[in-house]
């Protein structure tokens, strides 16, 4: 029995392990990568003609243009997209029905948009998904295949999940591809559009720490939503301009006003009030002058005598 | 109201009455049970390879047969394939596995449950014996077939981790007439303080102990078996080459328990004969039934009804089974065995000790990376 054809439309490394699995059991038939690092489009480049895979980068919107074409010629049977930046016009989709199937990084139809991992991340949710599906003309929109659920550690930052989730995508497409080449129907569920919320790609208003509103678990949340792709969550911090990367929610409790410093700890680690009397331990944190454990931070800057205290 | 447990069963010329034994396991246990409102239905998978037809048949039990507790004597490779189907059908799927492979992953698998014989770990155990018992050089023995399987990958890094050193590697020939022990014979004079590790099934054990016996006489070096070779069925027809033979097996006809003796008398009151495929029916069968209401309880929300089963045990022939739950396969008890002649031309397995703390072990087991060690069998074990 021929192996099914399908050619991925990817978005960079977060779906190497896909193209990789893919690869190994013979069904990846062409790799088109959106955007994408130079560094990345290399190794890609590199990888296809080593392989014999038909390749081509879309660096833009306007670039999408070759795009029908180049399926045309390919002929695959299927079309994965892991991570592509980009929406497919009507005329790409037109290739055929049901030949288009999306790995969402994250549970449809409640987190639809281009960073899911940051959206689960930030409101605390226990677990999250590999959300597969038909695609249309939609972001994030078409008929539900399967959703492949998987639990969120405790402090788990947006870089370790991707990690996670993209080994988990490419155990996934291999079970799509096996569906897809053995089932004799594909099994689809709607979307529940009650359900639906679509989140835009997050801006700065979404990554700044807002000690004056936010309670501390919010915080730390924010600050492991934006390690590393935001170099950390956006904050001031004695005044200055800083990204956070690394922070611990504290036994201890207080009664000063949010966004104080409190003291430098034995640790090292920077305590800081916040709006529900609980404390943040702050470890690491960034800026112009770079990426550093927060004790060395403090000697960068002014601080009260207190703190040292 | 009427369920319905889905039963996908494999053949195979070497233990023919595979599929026959499994399947009179869970008749005969849904029997025991009084589970009269549970319809078992079969599909047959051939040798558990083709993935097509291991789909098809997973796939008509489900929307044909309305099954929504499926057992299926496959590996873990062919689960991954029918994993998709399952979840998105909302089903589970009770793997029943004689353990002769291991996973190179423990991922976790919400619609899947491993109800295994743990063939590898048992091989990891009794190599951990042999060096407990002072054998320091290991030679490790196998056939074609059964040298497969990631078996030798546990029997190996099970002595090697205790202290020992494997000095000699044998795989003997899948036929008759290439099927030797000749090439043990400088093994034995250069490591006289060695065990063999030996790793066989079936009519292979026979052909091990023969080959054994024409080689050295009583004199060969300390013998270590995996739990399919205790298989008692095919031990009572195998001379004993005479010298130490040890093992660790899953399960003993012998084991003087209440609920060994309730399944032996069902098992022989059909006709047939108690093993360790009969066994895993089962098991499997209690397993199932015990899914089956959850399914209906909790309306086939499977990942509830797998997590509820983490929490499941039951008293079994071959003791306590119970879910190991990070990797969702059950555990149970294993057994130190000394093989002795039964008098009668054949050997009989004697149950030297109990090992119930088999949680420790195992997770240092699934701990142990794999690193290059790869299987290119892809059938259910035994079945060719």
């Amino acid at each position: 029995m021929e192996l099914k054809r399908i050619l991925v439309l990817c978005g960079g490394k977060f779906a190497f392990p896909s193209l990789q699995t893919l690869g190994v059991e013979k069904f990846l038939c062409g790799i088109g990568i959106g955007k994408g690092e130079k560094g990345i489009l290399s190794i890609l480049d590199q990888e296809s003609k080593n392989s014999g895979l038909p390749y081509m980068s879309f660096p833009t919107k306007e670039s999408l243009s070759h795009l029908r074409n180049w399926i045309d010629e390919i002929q695959p049977d299927y079309i994965f997209s892991i991570s592509f930046p980009f929406l497919l016009s009507e005329e790409v989709l037109s290739y055929g029905e049901d030949k288009f199937i999306n790995f969402h990084p994250g549970p449809l139809p409640e987190y639809r948009g281009p960073m899911p991992l940051f959206e689960v991340l930030r409101y605390q949710e226990k677990e999250t998904a590999v959300s597969v599906h038909f695609m249309s003309e939609e972001f994030d929109d078409g008929a539900i295949i399967l959703k492949e659920t998987l639990p969120i550690s405790k402090n788990e930052t947006y870089g370790e999940l991707a990690i996670k989730l993209s080994s988990r995508t490419a155990m996934v497409a291999l079970n799509i591809a096996q569906m897809l080449q053995y089932a004799s129907t594909i099994p689809r569920t709607a979307q529940d559009e009650n359900k639906a919320r679509y989140f835009e790609k997050p801006e700065a208003i979404d990554t700044f720490i807002q000690w004056n509103r936010m309670p501390a678990d919010e915080i730390i949340a924010l600050i492991n939503a934006c390690n590393p792709w935001n170099q950390g969550a956006d904050a001031i911090l004695f005044g200055r301009s800083v990204k956070l990367l690394a922070a611990t929610l504290s036994d201890e409790l207080h009664s000063e006003l949010p966004g104080k410093v409190l003291q430098l700890t034995q640790s090292g680690s920077i305590a800081v009030s916040c709006i529900d009397q609980k404390v943040i331990h702050i470890q690491i944190v960034a800026g112009d002058f770079g990426i550093l454990a927060a004790e060395r931070f403090i000697k960068t800057t002014s601080i009260p005598e207190y703190i040292l205290n | 109201m009427q369920q319905t447990i889905g039963l996908l069963l494999p053949r195979s010329t070497y233990y023919t009455g595979l599929s026959f034994d499994l399947f009179e396991g869970v008749r005969a246990s849904l029997k025991q049970l009084e589970r009269d409102d549970i319809r078992v239905v079969t599909e047959n998978i051939g040798f558990g390879t083709d993935k097509q037809l291991c789909y098809k048949a997973a796939e008509e039990l489900i929307m044909h047969e309305n099954a929504t507790v499926i057992l299926a004597y496959i590996g873990h490779r062919m689960a991954q394939v029918l994993r998709p189907l399952f979840q998105a059908a909302n089903r589970l799927l009770i793997v029943l596995d004689a353990g002769a492979n291991a996973p190179h992953e423990w991922p976790e698998t919400p619609n899947i449950i491993y109800h295994s014989f743990h063939n590898t770990f048992g091989s990891w155990l009794t190599a951990k014996r042999a060096v407990n018992d002072g054998f320091s050089q290991g030679g490790m023995v196998t056939g074609y077939y059964d040298g497969g399987y990631l078996q030798t990958w546990g029997i190996c890094s099970g002595f090697t981790e205790a202290g020992g050193n494997i000095s000699f590697n044998h795989s003997t020939g899948y036929n008759k007439n290439d099927f030797s022990m000749l090439p043990l014979k400088e093994h034995t004079e250069n490591h006289p303080n060695g065990a063999l590790l030996s790793i066989f099934s079936g009519d292979y054990v026979q052909w091990y102990f023969e080959c054994l016996k024409e080689v050295f006489g009583e004199n060969h070096l300390p013998v270590y078996l995996p739990p399919f070779a205790c298989e008692e069925t095919m031990l009572k027809n195998a001379v004993h080459p005479g010298g130490l033979i040890k093992g660790i097996a899953a399960w003993s006809y012998h084991l003087d328990n209440s609920a060994n003796k309730i399944f032996i008398a069902s098992i022989e009151s059909s006709g047939r004969t108690a093993n360790l495929f009969s066994l895993l029916g089962w098991e499997g069968a209690i397993i199932g039934a015990e899914a089956v209401n959850l399914m209906s309880a909790h309306k086939n929300n499977v990942a509830f009804v797998a997590d509820t089963l983490n929490d499941f045990s039951f008293e079994g022939p071959r003791g306590k089974v119970y879910f190991h739950a990070p990797t969702r396969h059950t555990l149970a008890p294993m057994y130190e065995t000394n093989i002795q002649s039964n008098g009668n031309n054949g050997c009989s397995v004697v149950v030297e000790k109990q090992i119930n703390e088999t949680v420790a072990d195992f997770e240092a087991f699934i701990a142990l990376p794999m690193k290059d060690a790869i299987s290119g069998w892809y059938n259910s074990y035994t079945c060719i």
